[in-house]
This record gives structure tokens, sequence and C-alpha cells, in this order.
């Protein structure tokens, strides 16, 4: 199989994508863009409604066969299906559910949350031309001209200590990774996590089982291959536009 | 009897999907209509079930499973019957991006408006006291916020003015879709139309300015074709509202 993937730093869901294709040994032409400097918006890419309107806000984008894809979990899923390496989800239909029902917590919760705080702590320069969703657009106004809620902030910090409690509440009966197995919703939690121990360091400060955890994920060849695409020191410091914090609340 | 039961509302949103996935499949399962305008699914005896609160979930034998696209995709792997999920790798990785689209970004544009047009109203008329002690025991601060919202009609009107652009353009993406393909996701139907039904059955009452058979001809044909399927229509005999009933526009002949 022959795709090209554009992604950003290894960081958020360009993470997830690049840790997901080495784990599953799928063979990408990998394209580096700067997600922060809007590149995802040029004409290289491909626009499709699926690549402007992802929810994921500025994720990596995988093309095979003319499609474009996008939304970090659902491109590691399909990397799981093409790909020879061993499985990242598990194949009982119930702990498939489960991975799945935690990813959604993760990308509906835990994301617009972490994407939130890192545009706080590091504005990007910017509002990149050709922009065609108006709530991104919208969302990268605020992140550029650091319009912040304080109260949006304090709820996204709550929410970085909400997920580092369920990952302890996971892992407290000794396992290893969260779904027992090593799966996508390692990947995709540790993504929006990584960054946020600089960021909301207290949610952190009594999370054993969440250090050790992180460390052996790292301590995955996969992982530690994703990491090393990194050209900056501290890529879990880069935050490009996320996906957008529930209108709902 | 049989080890499959369904806490649900009305055949329409979340509830619906996983009503209409186990009609697909063709899996029998005990129905548990909760009164979403009764507040029933705040109650202990459902609480005990789902202590979230949340509409709809599934119990499997011993198993309880929550998030209505989630159960879907259970249901499909789970038991035997028609495959709703598309065989082809793009095709499913299109069908879970359609589903997340419409779940996370058009679903709750389309829900804030009905929320404040039937929801709200229909249990504005309530004793305040009794009404606030009920949001009291929702068990979610998220869902605490929305409920109050609703009823006391604040969204506000940048709130519903987005929700009406993003329904708009919604409305046109899903056009586009289905003018590339017989199905949202796929040359197949599957789950991704199961989803998008549930959102969008009612849209031609709803929104019909927008959507009609001179604007959106792909969109009505999709709607009348899922409509005709056996099991949609035993799925929408399950409705006990007006909600439901809307369904039936859907018997209309193409203008």
């Amino acid at each position: 199989m022959t795709g090209i993937l554009y992604h950003g730093q290894p960081n958020g869901p360009s993470f997830t994508v690049l840790a997901a294709a080495f784990e599953k040994g799928v063979d990408l032409d990998l394209r580096a863009i700067d997600l922060v400097a809007g590149e995802r918006h040029s004409t290289a890419l491909p626009h499709p409604i699926e690549v402007d309107q992802s929810i994921e806000g500025e994720g990596p984008v995988l093309v095979v066969d003319g499609v474009a894809m996008t939304d970090s979990v659902f491109l590691a899923c399909y990397l799981d299906e093409v790909g020879s390496g061993p499985a990242i989800r598990p194949a009982d239909p119930y702990a498939r559910w489960q991975m799945m029902a935690w990813c959604r917590y993760v990308i509906e919760r835990v994301a617009p949350a972490a994407a939130a705080l890192g545009n706080a702590a590091t504005p990007p320069p910017a509002v990149p031309a050709g922009i065609a969703s108006a709530d991104l657009d919208a969302r990268w106004a605020q992140a550029v001209e650091a319009k912040v809620d304080e109260a949006q902030l304090a709820d996204s910090r709550s929410k970085i200590f909400q997920a580092v409690e369920k990952i302890e509440a996971q892992l407290a009966d000794g396992r290893d990774w969260l779904m027992g197995d090593f799966s996508i919703a390692d990947l995709e939690t540790h993504a929006w996590l990584a960054g946020m121990r600089a960021i909301v360091p207290d949610a952190f400060a009594a999370a054993p089982l969440t250090d050790a955890w992180e460390a052996r994920l790292r301590a995955r060849p996969a992982v530690a291959q994703a990491l090393g695409l990194a050209t900056v020191p501290e890529p879990e410091a880069i935050w490009a536009i996320g996906p957008e914090i529930n209108r709902w609340g | 009897m049989t080890d499959v039961t369904l806490y649900h509302w009305e055949p329409n949103a979340n509830s619906g999907k996983p009503m209409l996935a186990l009609f697909e499949k063709g899996v029998a399962f005990d129905s548990h209509y909760l009164d979403l305008l009764n507040f029933d699914q705040h109650k202990p005896d459902y609480l005990a079930v789902n202590p979230l609160g949340t509409i709809p979930a599934m119990t499997h034998g011993k198993l309880v499973l929550t998030e209505s696209t989630a159960i879907m995709e259970y249901v499909d792997e789970a038991f035997d019957g028609p495959r709703l999920m598309p065989a082809d790798p793009i095709d499913q990785w299109r069908t879970r991006w359609w589903m997340k689209f419409m779940d996370q970004w058009l679903a709750p544009s389309f829900s804030m408006i009905g929320w404040s047009v039937f929801v709200g109203p229909s249990v504005r008329q309530k004793d305040p006291a009794e009404l606030e002690a009920a949001i009291d025991r929702i068990p979610m601060p998220e869902r605490r916020v929305a409920w109050r919202k609703a009823i006391n009609g604040a969204f506000s009107p940048e709130e519903m003015t987005e929700s009406q652009r993003r329904v708009a353009l919604g409305i046109g993406y899903l056009e586009q879709a289905l003018g590339e393909r017989q199905w949202l996701a796929s040359d197949e139907y599957g789950l991704a139309d199961i989803n998008g039904f549930n959102l969008a059955y009612a849209m031609p009452l709803s929104q019909p300015q927008l959507c009609n058979d001179e604007l959106t001809p792909h969109i009505m044909r999709w709607l009348r074709a899922i409509y005709a399927r056996p099991a949609t229509r035993a799925c929408w005999a399950l409705g006990r509202t007006d909600l439901a009933r809307r369904i039936s526009l859907l018997e209309s002949e193409p203008a």
C-alpha cells in the first residue's frame, strides 16, 4: 500500500497517526508540514469536506488512492486494518466498544481542553489564509489574539485533572495498558496529555501509575520512532488549533 | 426472552441509532422506554444501569454499554445478521468520519434548535420546584447546564444563529456527499446512514426552506429509501410522541 501522510510535529493527533503507522508497519510517504503556520490549508493538500471540516482541527491528513482522510483515531483504525503489525485494537466486540468509548471521551473532552491550554500557553503567530471552516477560522483568531476565557481555561484544567484520575483508576488493577492490551487508546490519550505535564503539572503530582504507563509507552520502538521525527527539542510544546470546546458546555 | 435490553427514548437522535441498528441486524431486544420529558433517565432505577444518566444504554447479558455510536459498532460486530460496517477500510474510515461529524458538529446544532422549540417548552409547564429538584438529580454537570438552558430558554441569540448556520451548511455537505454515492459513506447501506437518518429524517419538516425535493434531491432520495426499509418502519413504530410521527412526511411522493 502506498499513501501520503501530511503530519505536524509528533504531538496531538499527528503523534497518534505516526506511531500507529509505525506500530502497524505501514509504509507511508511522510511529509512534514507546519500545522502552526497553517500549511494544512495550502493548495498543496487536497481539500474535500473531510479535510476542511474535520472535527479535530489541525490534524494530519492521510491520502490513499486519491482519498484524503482525517481524524486521528479513525486513521489509526484504518492503519490497523491495512497494516501487518500486531493489532492495535482489541478483537473482542465488547473490549473494542470500551476502546472506542474511551477514545470518544478523549477526543470530545480531553483534546479540546488540551488544545485550548496549549494555544493559550503559546499562541500561534498569525491566522493563515485559506481556512474553509468559519468556526475553525474563529478558533484560530481567538488563539492568535490570545483572547483567553478564564472560565474556559479553568474548566480545561479540571478536564486534565479528571483525565489523569481516570487513567490512574483504569491502571489500578496492575495492567500495563489502558485497555489491557496495547491499543489506539494508549496512543490517543498520550497524544493529548504529553504536553499537559508542563502546563498543568499539579494534575500529575500524585499519579505514579500514569507516570509508569507513559514511560512504558515512550519505550516502545514505534513511539520512539514517531517522537524521533520531531524537528524541535520539545514537540509536546507545539500546539496547532484543536477541536472546539463542546458548545453545550 | 432475550439477553439484550435497550433503554431508549423516542426513535430519534441518539436513542434511535442503536434501535435502528438492532432492527436492521434482526436482533431481538427488550425495549425499555424512558420518558426524557419526565426525567426517567435520572431516576434511581435507570441510574443503577447507567450512573451517568445518559440515554441510550444497552445491556447484553451482564455487559452494559453506553454512547450510541459506539453501541452501534458493537451491535454490528457482536451479532449475526447483515454487515452494517462496510468491508473496505477506506469506507470504514468514511463511516466513522461522518458519524463523528454528525455526532459532534451537526447534531448538537440541530438539538439546540430542537430543545429550544420542543423540549424546553414541553417541560417548562411543570412545577418549578419539582423541575429544579429534577435537574439537581442529573449526575453530569454538563447535562445540568444544558437542561437549565433548555428549560429557561437561555440559549443566546448568537448560539442559535451559529446553530442555524451549521444546520444550513451541514445540509449542503450531506447533499454533496449523497450526490457522490448512493449511501452516505459507501455503496452499501450501513451505520453512517442509520446515524444520519436519525439526525435528518425530519429535516424536510423542520428546515423546509433548506431541505426539499428541489434543493436537496439526493437527501430526499436517501431519506425515502431508508424510510422504505422494513426495519425503519418497525423501529419508528416504537415512538410514542409527535416527534417520531414526523417521519410520515417521507410518505410523500417526490415533487
